[in-house]
């Protein structure tokens, strides 16, 4: 660029590095992954027998097979999520943007669980909801109880995000809509809701992406119970991949089918990351 | 007439005020809660919990029975008792002599620290050839590095073991630092600010023959100041929190980052819970305390791009 034409090799080195371990750790994963996945695969005794997609049949159709149980589970988690964060996390972040005096300390205090690591936070969570009613106990509250904490951790930081949508709604907007005699409802509905499009489809699909990787919350308090009302994806996949013997294989064909429940949400997600000209210069 | 209206006006912009507040103030006590929830029992004694898991405040603690001891100068012996044998802290002491809450400790910290250092390093080297440099594949492999960011850590999750496993890293503390050292969110950032940055400078220090890496250290990096503490501090504060990678990774407890470690430390004592929750407290003070001191670059992080990755 600044110096003509002329290619400069070097770059090469300077991006060695990251580059190296990003074709290690994604995409030389990738296949491996794929690879294990088509394999009766058993790290642990050192070798695998090729089985062709016997693995996908397994997880889609085995008798023994979590597959099905733990997306539904997985899948409803996720709507209550995302749900519960539309109703918290924007009405928040309206509020907040009024309070004048008291902000720094809201915003503040409501980021503190994304600064709590999930496992000290699943903990706590295990303990109150041990003095509130026991949800965890039972199969029909569980889910629900760990979709609160999710929540929880969730709510103020993605309310951060959306004032950080609202502060960029230039306020012209607002002035012109007034003028035109529209009242606070209308004001909502027609400038801030079109202008948050962007923020809002990123809340909610960064939601979602995170949410069916849901684990943590699940390893640390209920293990997948109590009757599989628990068993997430996540959760599955790991059980078979590190601590049954022999299932690895199994293991990454369930990764796989759930990259593709995943992927849709990325697609969408990879859209709007190009729309904000990732590529501009 | 007129007068009154905007009179009833400006009443219901108080109400509006004042409930707007009062939602807020619902909302940080929810947020709130468990924190006070876990610092408080982590004060109580065993049989003050059991007798009493949902009081915030331990009984032996309370103000007026400190108030009674301290200022009145009344000691009550049973009391008195109770505070020799389990002083407030006391669950603390325990959780690191039998927890070794201390080792995990200054595992999570070195692991953060060295991926903090790694990633940053490797993302401030990549993000100035894509931003500066010239170079035949250039646009092609800066889009295949960000396809990374889209890939669920779910599917790496196994492949990423068995590429550690044959590289004989299970086990050891570089495994669990090394796929971290590249952040495809951190290259992508930092790029854009080098990119914001005017290209004058740079020539001129051209002129004075400066060489390209001087140029970076003595030019680009001091002038990315804000963006590098921030993505500093996120990719520590994701490094600390990881939980997955790190069970999946270790089985020597000596190497167990905190997350980790809290897990086998809750299993270990499983009726203890004021224990366990002092050992929680000690585990997310740290962050809070990076928090409290940087939060004017955190906050600013947010913005900057709505990301965590």
């Amino acid at each position: 660029m600044s110096r003509g034409k002329r290619a400069d090799w070097t770059a090469y080195l300077y991006i060695a590095p990251a580059f190296g371990l990003a074709l290690l750790f994604s995409f030389f994963s990738m296949g491996v992954s794929f690879w294990t996945s088509l394999h009766q695969w058993d790290p642990f005794a050192g070798g695998g027998r090729f089985v062709g997609l016997d693995n996908y049949r397994r997880v889609l159709a085995g008798v023994d097979s979590l597959f099905w149980v733990s997306l539904r589970n997985t899948t409803l988690y996720v709507v209550m999520v995302v749900v519960g964060m539309l109703v918290t996390a924007l009405p928040l972040a309206l509020l907040c943007r009024r309070v004048r005096a008291l902000q720094g300390v809201f915003r503040t205090l409501y980021f503190l669980p994304s600064i709590t690591p999930g496992v000290v936070v699943a903990l706590i969570f295990y303990q109150i909801f041990g003095v509130f009613g026991q949800p965890l106990d039972k199969s029909g509250t569980a889910l629900g109880a760990i979709a609160l904490m999710g929540l929880w951790s969730g709510a103020g930081y993605n309310m951060l995000i959306f004032l950080a949508g609202l502060n960029e709604i230039p306020t012209d907007f607002y002035e012109a809509a007034r003028l035109d005699g529209a009242n606070s409802w209308q004001e909502f509905w027609h400038v801030t809701l079109p202008m948050l499009r962007n923020t809002l489809v990123f809340v909610i699909v960064m939601t979602i992406i995170g949410a069916y990787q849901v684990f943590t919350s699940v390893y640390v308090m209920t293990q997948g119970g109590p009757e599989r009302s628990t068993q997430v994806l996540a959760f599955d996949i790991f059980m078979n991949a590190f601590s049954v013997a022999g299932q690895m294989g199994y293991a990454s064909a369930a990764a796989w089918l759930l990259f593709l429940v995943i992927g849709v949400f990325v697609a969408i997600q990879m859209r709007l990351l190009r729309s904000r000209r990732i590529y501009d210069e | 007439m007129r007068e009154r209206a905007m009179g009833g006006y400006r009443l219901r912009g108080r109400l509006a005020a004042a409930l707007t507040l009062l939602i807020m103030c619902l909302g940080a006590w929810v947020m709130v809660y468990p924190y006070l929830y876990a610092v408080g029992n982590s004060l109580k004694t065993r049989a003050e919990f059991t007798a009493d898991k949902q009081s915030l405040t331990p009984p032996r603690l309370r103000p007026g029975k400190l108030a009674e001891r301290y200022l009145l100068g009344r000691p009550d012996p049973e009391h008195e008792k109770l505070m020799q044998e389990w002083p407030p802290l006391r669950n603390y002491r325990e959780a690191i002599i039998y927890g070794g809450i201390d080792r995990f400790l200054c595992n999570s910290f070195l692991y953060a620290l060295v991926t903090t250092a790694g990633s940053l390093l490797f993302s401030i080297l990549a993000a100035y050839a894509f931003a500066r440099m010239r170079f035949p594949g250039r646009d092609f492999l800066f889009g295949m590095l960000l396809t990374t960011m889209m890939i669920p850590s779910v599917v790496t999750l196994i492949p990423q073991f068995l590429v550690i496993r044959s590289l004989h890293l299970v086990d050891h503390p570089l495994g669990v630092v090394l796929p971290s050292f590249v952040s495809a969110f951190g290259i992508f950032l930092l790029r854009q600010f080098f990119l914001n940055i005017p290209a004058e400078l740079e020539n001129a220090a051209r002129i004075d023959g400066c060489s390209r890496w001087g140029i970076l250290w003595r030019i680009l990096v001091p002038l990315s100041k804000p963006a590098l503490i921030t993505l500093g501090l996120f990719t520590f504060m994701g490094a600390w929190n990881a939980f997955e990678w790190p069970l999946v990774v270790l089985s020597n407890e000596n190497l167990y980052p905190l997350t980790v470690g809290l897990a086998l430390f809750r299993d270990q004592n499983t009726q203890d819970w004021p224990r366990i929750l002092a050992a929680g407290v000690m585990g997310s003070l740290p962050l809070l305390l990076l928090f409290y001191a940087a939060q004017r670059f955190l906050t600013q992080g947010i913005s900057l791009s709505g990301m965590k990755s």
